[in-house]
């Protein structure tokens, strides 16, 4: 894996409008008893979206908890909109200016939606009453659920309490934006919607998107974090890690046999990836280059090939067997 | 008056110098007149302040009985709406509380020694209740509360308090029940007892999860109380008497002080 590592995590940061990170990590490594989370990592982020991407324990979670301030270090340093979590006067004004949505947020099922954001904007110190309600209103309606505004959060769909979620998260236009898995549920019109606010928020917030969704990625993020390990493997730009997919993606009509990554198309093809170095798989010089009968015919990589081929998903998966 | 209003008129009208009878001609005419309103100049700031105090009026949500008595007794909104919502408070809590009480209650009335079940119960009330008001694992909201400013110290002592008064009164209105209750005096034997205990899960929690805090300080109240009952050459109301409310009283300012220092720097 280290041959597939491309940054250190400190060179993509865009400065925000004061010139400084609004996130500066060194070094930062976190235990949970035996097993290490986080191993070393370093990483500036500055305004923008920035997509988090790794398989399940790679340490996506751990990371966006420590940034919420709601895990310390075990070692390294963590800077948060210029303040250091791990003092309590500091921590508690990064949290005024923080937004966190956890992956799977429970609420208080007693609570109507408004209710409950009013309640969170109350802990978020968010202005008098009036200002307040006001701020829960827009919440709702950016996130789709005014009209559900007085339902209990116990009558509200999976989906819905998501939204829900991300109002929260949403609410005073937070500088640093957190989201663990955010599009779980949306439907797509809710995800478009979605896609929608974290843009316009990211022109002068920081948004840290941890996400299986590859397309939102895609769709949103103008740089990309691979974890694996607790390390973080990958750091560019989308394009980037698109780039390094580039002549390890084909394509053919028939299945490429044991040994190979590759799934079954809706138009029955096979597309195939070619782990770099692995000495499996087939090669540039073994590909016709054709459109014959099995041939393999190089296409176009898209942002899931090249994440699938950096995280070596078949060293694991065993892909050409699930897609059988 | 013409049929429409003149720049003139208008400017009077803005401007607060037209007469009651013209000024009134001017509201009745502007009422239908769209583009007479528009002579008039528009106070974007306070037309949008007025509507959300409007929205605010038709569209709040209603409150609930605790917030409301809590608001009426002349805490502020926000304090009010964050005791009111504290997990510990769920009616499961509740309910648990008041059958175990009225178990120790029953059991003094009726049982020989009955009353040393209250004795090991009533300080043990207001502990579970705090441990659950906080937390991991106990509040269902705690990944999101968690990471707001008024998580942490703040947070934690304000439902400590929304779980105290509840469950102190619930274990007052039993003791005074109690055979033995023939003074208030002699009723709150418990009291310093159990401020202490939950005043230590609090010291405690800073350095433990609070629920395991709680489990901690409460098992050291069971084992010392059943040690005492085992014991040949002592009682368990020995730990109750009045010589003994003394030093609960000093341990309870010692780990007050404790507390207020950690809130003053927090």
């Amino acid at each position: 894996m280290s041959a597939e590592t491309a940054g250190t995590g400190t060179g993509g940061a865009a400065p925000s409008p004061s010139g400084a990170p609004s996130v500066r990590i060194r070094g930062l490594v976190r235990r949970y008893g035996a097993r290490t989370a986080l191993d070393g990592v370093d990483l500036d982020l500055g305004p923008g979206v920035t997509g988090l991407l790794g398989r399940n324990g790679a340490g996506k979670t751990t990371l966006l908890r420590c940034l919420a301030t709601d895990l310390e270090a075990t070692r390294g340093e963590v800077s948060v909109l210029g303040r250091n979590p791990e003092r309590a006067a500091e921590r508690t004004e990064i949290r005024r200016r923080l937004g966190y949505l956890p992956q799977n947020p429970e609420f208080y099922p007693y609570f109507t939606a408004f209710g409950l954001l009013d309640y969170m904007a109350v802990l978020k110190e968010l202005g008098g009453r009036r200002a307040r309600h006001e701020e829960v209103r827009r919440g709702l309606r950016r996130v789709g659920l005014y009209d559900r505004r007085h339902s209990r959060v116990r009558r509200l769909s999976g989906g819905m309490r998501q939204r829900l979620g991300l109002a929260a998260a949403l609410l005073g236009d937070p500088e640093l934006l957190l989201l663990d898995e955010p599009t779980i549920g949306l439907d797509p019109e809710q995800r478009i919607r979605f896609r929608g606010l974290v843009s316009e928020l990211a022109v002068h917030s920081t948004v840290v998107l941890s996400t299986h969704q590859i397309e939102d990625v895609a769709a949103l993020c103008q740089r990309v974090l691979c974890l694996d390990g607790g390390r973080i493997i990958f750091d560019g730009t989308p394009g980037q890690l698109v780039d390094r997919a580039r002549g390890h993606v084909w394509e053919r009509s028939g299945h490429p046999g044991e040994g190979h990554t590759a799934w079954r198309l809706a138009d029955g093809r096979y597309r195939v990836l070619t782990v770099a170095g692995s000495g499996r798989g087939p090669s540039p010089a073994g590909a016709p280059g054709g459109s014959g009968d099995g041939g393999l015919v190089p296409v176009e990589p898209t942002l899931e090939d090249a994440y699938l081929l950096l995280t070596g998903v078949d060293r694991d998966l065993g892909l050409e067997q699930c897609a059988r | 008056m013409s049929w429409h209003l003149t720049p003139a008129q208008a400017h009077e009208y803005a401007s607060h110098r037209a007469d009651d009878v013209t000024a009134m001609s001017v509201e009745a005419h502007i009422m239908h007149c769209a583009p007479c309103r528009d002579l008039l100049p528009g106070d974007e700031d306070w037309l949008a302040e007025s509507w959300a105090g409007l929205r605010d009026v038709v569209d709040r949500p209603r409150r609930g009985v605790v917030e409301t008595l809590l608001a009426s007794l002349g805490l502020r909104e926000g304090t009010a709406k964050l005791l009111a919502a504290t997990p510990g408070l769920y009616r499961a809590w509740l309910l648990a509380s008041v059958v175990v009480l009225v178990a120790a209650l029953f059991a003094a009335h009726h049982l020989p020694r009955g009353s040393l079940v209250f004795t090991f119960t009533a300080p043990i009330v207001p502990l579970v209740g705090v441990a659950l008001a906080y937390g991991r694992g106990v509040d269902p909201a705690h990944a999101l509360t968690s990471v707001t400013p008024m998580a942490g110290q703040r947070l934690l002592f304000l439902r400590t308090c929304a779980v105290l008064v509840p469950s102190l009164a619930l274990c007052a209105a039993v003791a005074l029940m109690l055979p033995s209750a023939s003074t208030p005096w002699t009723a709150a034997f418990w009291l310093l007892p159990s401020l202490t205990l939950v005043a230590g899960s609090l010291v405690l929690s800073h350095w433990l999860h609070l629920s395991a805090a709680s489990a901690v300080v409460g098992l050291a109240w069971l084992i010392a109380l059943a040690s005492m009952v085992v014991s040949e050459h002592s009682t368990p109301l020995q730990l109750l008497a009045p010589q003994a409310q003394a030093w609960w009283a000093t341990a309870l300012a010692a780990l007050l002080g404790a507390i207020l220092v950690r809130v003053r720097t927090a």
